[in-house]
């Protein structure tokens, strides 16, 4: 068996210490940590530089909205204010109390044996309050008393159509000592005084009353 | 392996250097990126909800423009009701006018009271009593249902008609009357 003897082997481990020299891997392993260092940079600095684009076109977005947002905000003031002034005049337009539908029904309601002698009317000014309508006149026939309490239940119901509520009352029913000659036979008089309260709703305007009777002759 | 002593020096001295490398390179490299990042963040935060804030009151305004022309046209009718000009020089005439038209000769208009619109701006309420001194009740009634339909900023707040005792077919009537006018 041949006998082999290593001549080199002081070169070698010289050759193996100088590749694992720990300066060496240590500059090598740096550079390494350098290169990474320096990629990073350079990302970062690319995000905040897109980042910087997205601001510059938001600032130009920006500075084109705010005069239109300005504008738009003083006209939106300004329709508003028109939008409410024109409904709140077109509410009270609507929600004005008609006397007129109210007059045609004492002109319908009124028999021949009653004279009107005073009508009056008086709109709530506060809300909640009822409207109040005062009727005063002479009713004549052989029970006036009766009249007159059939013209305030004719009058009640036909001014609970078209209000929610309507409380009526006599302020006065008196018998007078006069009397009037009715169909040619005298008839005994008496006087009324009848309030009308008119709650919540007020009739729809209607058209102009037909002329069908005078109420007070 | 033995490390020589010179070697060592070389070691630690190079661990130095790149501890001062890296205290350059995060405060003076990356630090300013840094800022710059969150102070860029912070302003698109406040610009984004501005633009986007912008762009609601733009909608908002052009939703209220297409209700707008009815209001107009409304505020416009109602502004075309009452002529320019003092109040009182021209409702007593027109009140006298319009009775007159309706076969009532004379109808007498004073002015009782003036009151603010809080709500109504640029708008108050004129109150008037009309008197008629001499009237029949249906014609009366029929002109009054015609001014209440004709004239839209009047409310008739009182109505009084009394029998005239010397001529039982006529009647004294009283109206109190408020109209809105411009302020």
């Amino acid at each position: 068996m041949a006998l082999h003897i290593n001549l080199y082997h002081e070169i070698q481990k010289q050759e193996l210490a100088r590749r694992r020299d720990p300066l060496k891997l240590g500059m090598l392993g740096l550079l390494l940590v350098v290169i990474g260092f320096v990629a990073f940079y350079f990302y970062r600095m690319e995000s905040v530089h897109l980042l910087n684009v997205r601001i510059a076109t938001l600032e130009t977005e920006w500075k084109k909205f705010e005069p239109k947002q300005k504008a738009a905000k003083t006209r939106e003031d300004e329709l508003t204010q028109n939008i409410k002034l024109s409904d709140l005049l077109t509410k009270r337009i609507e929600s004005r109390f008609y006397w007129a539908p109210i007059l045609d029904e004492v002109l319908q309601n009124v028999p021949r044996e009653v004279q009107i002698t005073k009508l009056a009317g008086d709109l709530a000014i506060e809300k909640g309050r009822p409207s109040v309508l005062l009727v005063s006149g002479i009713s004549s026939s052989a029970a006036p008393r009766k009249v007159a309490e059939d013209l305030r239940t004719a009058l009640d119901e036909k001014l609970a159509e078209n209000f929610e509520k309507v409380n009526s009352r006599f302020n006065s029913l008196d018998d007078t000592e006069e009397s009037v000659t009715l169909d040619g036979k005298p008839c005994p008089t008496a006087t009324f005084a009848i309030e009308f309260q008119l709650h919540n709703s007020a009739p729809e305007p209607t058209p102009v009353p037909a002329r069908k009777k005078v109420a007070a002759q | 392996m033995k490390i020589e002593k010179e070697e060592i020096q070389k070691i630690v001295l190079s661990l130095m250097l790149f501890a001062g490398v890296i205290y350059c390179y995060f405060t003076f490299l990356l630090g300013p990126l840094s800022t710059a990042q969150a102070a860029g963040e912070a302003k698109i935060h406040t610009l984004e909800p501005q633009i986007a804030d912008a762009k609601k009151q733009l909608q908002k305004t052009a939703d209220l423009e297409k209700k707008a022309p009815v209001s107009s046209k409304a505020l416009e009718q109602i502004n075309a009701l009452i002529p320019e000009g003092a109040p009182v020089a021209w409702f007593p005439p027109r009140i006298a006018e319009f009775f007159k038209h309706e076969g009532i000769d004379k109808a007498l208009t004073r002015l009782n009271n003036e009151f603010p619109e809080k709500e109504l701006t640029g708008f108050r309420k004129l109150v008037w009593s009309v008197d008629i001194p001499h009237v029949e009740f249906v014609p009366l009634g029929m002109a009054l249902a015609k001014l209440e339909n004709q004239e839209p900023l009047l409310e008739i707040m009182n109505v009084s008609v009394e029998a005239m005792k010397e001529d039982p077919q006529y009647q004294h009537a009283t109206l109190t009357v408020s109209t809105l006018v411009k302020q």
